[in-house]
């Protein structure tokens, strides 16, 4: 049997690392991670990734942008290899930033999945190709969304990001055709179930911490309705799972479902008993529960604190507007076709409220990743 | 309820400097932190400015107006509680900015820390069987924990008829007078609570006190933030203790803060704009403690409010302390 190659993208990222660690640790496996260079080597980084893990797997770093056309930044007797022996590819390379004007989301998420798309044509052994994308491809709309569902279906985005996503999938759905391709849609990914421990401090972390410093007076949303959070390493081992062995073509959601799912109120207060019970002298704050209100309401609060011009109280309201506005259309994210395609490997999601104090632990204790924890 | 075991505010008066400025000439005369177009898109207009006229001036102002109006024998009022919520006008200070800075307080010596206000007040108008109680620290919630005694003692003590609550605050001239996005007035105001009064019976009052958030100043951040969740616990509070729904209240009397504010805590107390009395909040702005008395009796008398309507009072004061009434008319 021919030796798995695999070709990762965005490993330096929430979701690409805890793959990246999964995928290492296995024996009798090529990875080749293409590595953007910052301040530091992109051998550095993943070895910082990967830290003193028992690294098993053939590992190659490579330096490259899958922004800078169909070579992705490599030279041709890289992309010539890669399209020799790749088998499967995951692309998890993206910008997750919700706050960016269209066209430069749809640069990251649109422009580069296309030369990643472009280069997994070129790829002989092809086996699989698995692109990341999200549930909140759904937009703006309500109610139950499954996986043979796409996009907005007309409602609107409430972001660039979800707008640039769902655009990133029409041409893979397209591509689809002719490629052995998966469409994998993660709902919020928190944080590592058994240890809380968060890859890298995203809006959701941001906004636990605006709870805490009682900066968050309200957010948008309903009480009962369904908030979807799913652990960091469920999904690397469904992504994983879903690669080896999912149908292709297909689209999977992992996500919490409508089983493991918990309603915006039950959230709200687990974020505030666990900051209590995690930080007890953080009860002396008296930091009221924040409101749970509808979407006017929001609004002009929002509208309110852009006209006084106060920096603080802008910079919390735009950090939790970005995504909040999703919380105000409340929707279940069904995952038949994901549940039974992980049944074998006995991979489920845990419910949201089991891990999710876990995460706000590691955030008390890393103080949102200033302190190594 | 028998009607000498209930309390409630029989008259109300205030004094308001005829001295008025606006927006603009506070902008002129750079007494705005903030932008005059940021203040009047929050529904001010206009402020009243004392001019010669002292915290103990203004108090004794509308307390000799709320005398002389409810006819009231003066012998019968058994207490006096004076609220007020700046430091400067718990003492005799005289509130016209002439104190070094940095400080609140322009004391000359010792003994100057023991010359009170309330004292003052009662010899002025002459209310010789009244005690007197000084009420501060509660920012512009002072009036509210006033009242709220007036309305224990009343109730605890047989021979206590009648107790006189005033208000009064003069902003340190010279200072800044937009405060979290409120512009500050000068004025005073003046409650009489009686026992077995025939009109605004005192149903129910709550208070939160968040020691934790005294410091305007260094978190004034967190305290514009924990205002709308407090206040609406608070009011939901209020109402549940009395037993009421907030379709119960013809009126809510508000503190004269933004306008904004009070749109969006209408909407989070489930309460319509037209049922929240705001006509004042433009034409005179936030007098600190005196808003609620002198917008109660403005509804009153702009025939508002009818008999047996439950009125809903609210107010907010640094400290940090929220503050809820409900009165029956
Ligand atoms: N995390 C979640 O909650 C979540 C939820 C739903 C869906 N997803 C999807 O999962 C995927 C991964 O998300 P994530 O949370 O891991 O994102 P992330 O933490 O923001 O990381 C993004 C990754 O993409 C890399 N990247 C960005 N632009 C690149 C470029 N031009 N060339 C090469 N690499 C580039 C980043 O590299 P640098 O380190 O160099 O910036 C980083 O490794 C995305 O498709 C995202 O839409 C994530």
């Amino acid at each position: 049997m021919r030796e798995q190659s695999i070709f990762l993208t965005g490993a330096t990222g929430a979701v690409g690392s805890e793959l990246l660690r999964n995928l290492a640790a296995r024996k009798g496996l090529t990875i080749n991670v293409l590595v953007r260079r910052t301040d530091r080597e992109p051998c550095e980084r993943v070895k910082t990734l990967l830290g003193d893990l028992d690294v098993t797997a053939k590992l190659n770093v490579l330096e490259g942008d899958v922004c800078a056309g169909p070579s992705l930044g490599l030279d041709n007797a890289a992309v010539g290899s890669l399209q020799r022996e790749t088998t499967h590819i995951i692309h998890a390379a993206g910008s997750t930033s919700f706050g960016l004007a269209l066209p430069d989301a749809r640069a990251a998420n649109v422009w580069g999945s296309r030369n990643v798309l472009d280069f997994a044509r070129s790829c002989a052994s092809l086996e699989c190709g698995a692109f990341l994308s999200t549930v909140y491809v759904s937009g703006k709309r309500r109610g139950d969304f499954a996986e043979s569902d796409y996009g907005d279906a007309g409602h609107g985005f409430v972001n660039s990001y979800e707008q640039s996503k769902a655009e990133m999938e029409e041409m893979v759905r397209e591509a689809m055709n002719e490629l052995p391709l998966i469409l994998v849609r993660l709902s919020i990914v928190v944080g590592d179930s058994a240890t809380g421990r968060v890859s890298r401090f995203n809006a959701i972390h941001h906004a636990i911490r605006l709870f805490y410093t009682g900066l968050a007076p309200m957010i948008p949303g309903e009480p009962a309705g369904p908030v979807d959070m799913v652990s960091s390493d469920f999904v690397a081992a469904g992504v994983l799972q879903l690669l080896e062995n999912g149908p292709s073509p297909g689209v999977f959601h992992l996500a919490a479902g409508r089983e493991s799912c918990s309603s915006l109120e039950e959230l709200v207060d687990e974020t505030m008993s666990a900051l209590a019970r995690f930080r007890p002298e953080w009860r002396k704050r008296s930091v009221e529960k924040p409101l749970i209100v509808d979407l006017d309401t929001y609004e002009l609060f929002v509208r309110s604190v852009e006209e006084t011009g106060n920096p603080v109280l802008q910079g919390a309201t735009r950090s939790i507007r970005t995504f909040a506005y999703q919380l105000a259309h409340p929707k279940v994210f069904e995952t038949e076709r994901a549940a039974a395609a992980l049944a074998w490997g006995g991979i489920s999601p845990q419910p949201s409220l089991a891990f999710y104090p876990r995460v706000i632990k590691y955030c008390l204790e890393s103080n949102w990743g200033m302190r190594p924890c | 309820m028998s009607s000498s075991s209930h309390a409630g505010i029989q008259s109300i008066a205030e004094y308001v400097p005829a001295k008025v400025a606006s927006v603009g000439e506070l902008h002129e005369r750079g007494l705005l932190r903030g932008s005059p177009d940021t203040l009047r898109s929050f529904g001010f207009e206009t402020v009243h400015l004392a001019g010669e006229e002292s915290n103990i001036d203004m108090a004794i102002a509308a307390a000799e107006k709320v005398l002389e109006e409810s006819e009231i024998d003066r012998e019968e009022i058994g207490m006096i509680l004076y609220a007020a919520a700046l430091n400067s006008s718990s003492t005799l200070w005289d509130g016209n900015g002439g104190s070094p800075n940095g400080s609140v307080l322009q004391l000359e010596s010792v003994p100057d820390l023991f010359k009170y206000p309330a004292s003052i007040i009662q010899t002025e108008l002459d209310l010789p069987n009244a005690s007197v109680v000084g009420i501060n620290q509660l920012g512009c919630a002072s009036i509210f924990a006033a009242l709220r005694m007036a309305r224990a003692l009343i109730v605890a003590e047989d021979d206590l008829k009648s107790v006189l609550c005033v208000s009064a605050d003069k902003f340190p001239a010279g200072r800044h007078r937009d405060l979290a996005y409120n512009i500050v007035s000068d004025g005073a105001c003046a409650a009489l609570v009686c026992r077995g009064a025939d009109r605004n019976r005192i149903v129910e009052c709550t208070q939160v006190t968040k020691g934790a958030l005294w410091d305007s100043e260094e978190i004034e951040n967190e305290i514009i933030a924990a205002y709308f969740p407090t206040a609406k616990a608070l009011v939901e509070r209020t109402l549940a203790k009395a037993g009421l729904k907030m379709d119960d209240i013809a009126l809510i009397v508000p503190h004269n803060v933004a306008l904004r504010s009070w749109e969006i805590l209408g909407r989070l107390i489930g309460c319509p704009a037209d049922r929240i009395y705001t006509e004042n909040i433009a034409r005179v702005g936030h007098t600190i403690g005196s808003d609620n008395l002198l917008n109660l009796r403005c509804a009153t008398e702009s025939g508002r409010i009818e008999k047996g309507d439950y009125l809903l009072l609210f107010t907010f004061g640094y400290g940090s302390n929220w503050a809820c009434m409900i009165v029956q008319h």
